[in-house]
């Protein structure tokens, strides 16, 4: 349905994106993922038709999206990274324009129009004016507008963008429920998001593609990252050489203390009630072979040398670690707003052994 | 068919934006405020049309029958498309594309199945339409002059007066809507509109101080030159194709301009 060769895309001697190539199935989500500023915007405006490439192709439906821009344009809807609004218009008449504009029969428009404000949750807000819309209502009139004349193809830049966390939610269930009928490529630098929604993911940096996967095949790639954590009680560096000869694991490095007493100011002391218990902990971090199990090993002997095991758990790869090991080869970027917790399980111990080394 | 369809639905949204928009009402305001000032100094006041007429109907200076109605016409519809409209006319077409590249909505617009050229007719039809009320309250003032003027006035004169003031509008307002189509800022395509008008209007007194051929060139180019005979009630075809050319040309630019948006942006 939609088909990018060899895109590229020159801003003066700058390029913003570099022989980019990837295709989308019929009814398939992809999702398209890069840090800001990898050329994600320039990319879905070039699909549009507003932009032109330097070089190369984009097809959708068949249809050059530069040469033949009038048949791409009566096949998409399309969310631009900031939602084109007429501020001094209400969400319904906004929604009548765009029908109206995108060439969708006066029989229909009333049904299409509906249906949008629904999908969208906007009822409440139907006669309002934008103007007086918060972030997140805009954005989601945004969704609407791509979505009211009920396109083949519908292009999304960065859709979540000043959700709260049950619209992203919504909005989520929204677009997956859109796939089959339609083709969706969406934009994000958000990971769960995309791992979520998305068929397939292509990750680009820099403006070049640096994987096409799904989700799965993607942290497979890198299954190698598989081991675990654990925070025992006392000093384990006399237990590393025990643990290394462990069948399955492939190294392990061990921090004691966990925190330092010099890094600790009275302050922050006082702050972080943690932070003296943490002081005569260690941090044991072990990687091991692929598809071998030594956590019940390591656990043993954790506890036969006597020192308490306080915390274990496995530390699998998630998507966001083969992001930025793709993505951040010079550089690096905040990804404060990609959630941790997702591919990771959580194994602490119940019982705590008040063992400490001496005894 | 659709691209009927595609004009109305710009031409609607437009012209709902203006009664939409604070700034489009102080402009109407201030075009009233100006046009009931001057309708009153022209004809009523004591330097007035009214007043001059009978000073020299009583002093014996005029001599025979004066069309009071013919030269109020002339003298009001003279300022109003030659001093007031450049004012206001700038501040109508400045938004129409600049605010849709502020506000982004021009990548709704670029990106929808519309011709540039359909965006543009609709735009100028809604701008002019928006002027054309602007007037709805000099018409009245005209329909009030004339209706005391005996011999009554033949009504194809106002008309064609009026109808040139319009096509005036329209071809200052589809230059503009040029101008707003290749700046994001408002106010410079104010500014640069303004200056364009007040171009058009120094051609047309300059002209008559240039040595033929050129001053007769910059005379036919002038739309306030064929603005005048519109007034002064003379018809021609060539004057209607100066004005339409403008809007064409206006329209055509525009359509243009919006097109490179598509080829070359960087």
């Amino acid at each position: 349905m939609i088909e990018v060769e060899h895109l590229s895309k020159h801003y003066g001697s700058t390029s913003a994106i570099e022989d980019i190539v990837f295709s989308v199935a019929p009814g398939e989500i992809l999702g398209f993922l890069g840090p800001n500023g990898a050329g994600k915007t320039t990319t879905m405006r070039i699909l549009s038709g507003y932009l032109p490439a330097t070089t190369g192709t984009a097809r959708i439906a068949g249809f050059d999206v530069h040469e033949e821009s009038m048949e791409v344009r009566r096949r998409i809807g399309y969310l631009p990274e900031t939602p084109p609004l007429y501020e001094g218009m209400t969400v319904e008449g906004f929604l009548d324009f765009v029908a109206r504009i995108k060439g969708v029969s006066a029989g229909d428009r009333t049904t299409r129009i509906d249906w949008a404000i629904q999908r969208c949750n906007l009822e409440e807000k139907r006669k309002v004016l934008i103007r007086k819309l918060s972030k997140g209502f805009r954005q989601r009139i945004g969704i609407a507008q791509a979505l009211v004349h009920n396109p083949p193809v519908i292009i999304l830049d960065e859709p979540t963008v000043g959700l709260d966390p049950r619209q992203i939610n919504e909005v989520r269930h929204l677009i997956k429920s859109l796939a089959g009928d339609h083709t969706i490529i969406l934009s994000s630098h958000i990971l769960p998001e995309v791992s979520m929604t998305c068929d397939r993911v292509t990750i680009i940096n820099r403006g070049k593609v640096v994987a096409t996967n799904t989700p799965d095949r993607l942290l497979a790639q890198l299954g190698e990252g598989e081991g675990y954590e654990l925070e025992v009680q006392g000093d384990a560096t006399l237990v590393q050489s025990l643990l290394q000869v462990i069948p399955g694991v492939q190294s392990v490095t061990v921090t004691y203390p966990m925190t330092s007493k010099s890094e600790l100011g009275e302050t922050v002391k006082n702050l972080d009630s943690r932070a003296d218990t943490l002081r005569d902990r260690s941090l044991i971090k072990i990687t091991c072979i692929p598809n071998t199990e030594p956590g019940r090993h390591l656990a043993k002997v954790i506890v036969e040398t006597g020192l308490g095991l306080c915390e274990m758990r496995r530390s699998r790869p998630t998507l966001e670690d083969v992001f930025l090991e793709l993505t951040t080869q010079e550089d690096s970027f905040s990804h404060d707003s990609v959630s941790q917790s997702e591919d990771r399980e959580f194994i602490t111990s119940e019982t705590q052994f008040n063992q400490t080394e001496e005894e | 068919m659709i691209i009927i369809a595609n004009i109305f639905a710009i031409f609607r949204k437009e012209l709902q934006s203006y009664f939409a928009s604070p700034l489009a009402y102080i402009v109407a305001g201030v075009f009233w405020l100006l046009s009931g000032l001057f309708f009153w100094e022209l004809l009523l006041s004591p330097t007035g049309l009214v007043q001059e007429v009978q000073a020299g109907d009583a002093t014996g200076l005029i001599t025979g029958s004066t069309d009071v109605a013919y030269i109020f016409l002339i003298q009001f519809l003279s300022v109003i498309g030659s001093l007031i409209s450049p004012i206001i006319l700038p501040m109508l077409s400045m938004g129409l594309y600049a605010e849709e590249r502020k506000n982004h909505t021009l990548e709704l617009i670029a990106t929808s199945p519309l011709t540039n050229w359909v965006v543009a007719v609709g735009k100028l039809c809604g701008v002019l339409t928006f002027y054309t009320v602007l007037l709805v309250p000099l018409f009245i003032y005209q329909i009030i002059a004339f209706s005391t003027a005996s011999p009554p006035v033949p009504p194809a004169v106002p008309l064609l007066a009026n109808l040139g003031l319009i096509l005036l509008a329209a071809s200052i307002l589809s230059l503009g809507m040029f101008i707003s189509s290749l700046t994001s800022s408002s106010m410079i395509a104010a500014l640069v509109t303004f200056f364009i008008v007040f171009l058009f209007i120094s051609l047309h007194f300059i002209s008559g101080q240039i040595s033929e051929p050129f001053g007769s060139i910059l005379r036919y180019l002038s739309p306030v030159q064929h603005y005048d005979n519109f007034v002064r009630g003379i018809f021609e075809t060539s004057s209607l194709f100066v004005f339409l050319s403008y809007i064409i040309l206006g329209i055509f630019l525009t359509a243009q301009s919006i097109e490179t948006l598509r080829f070359n942006r960087s």
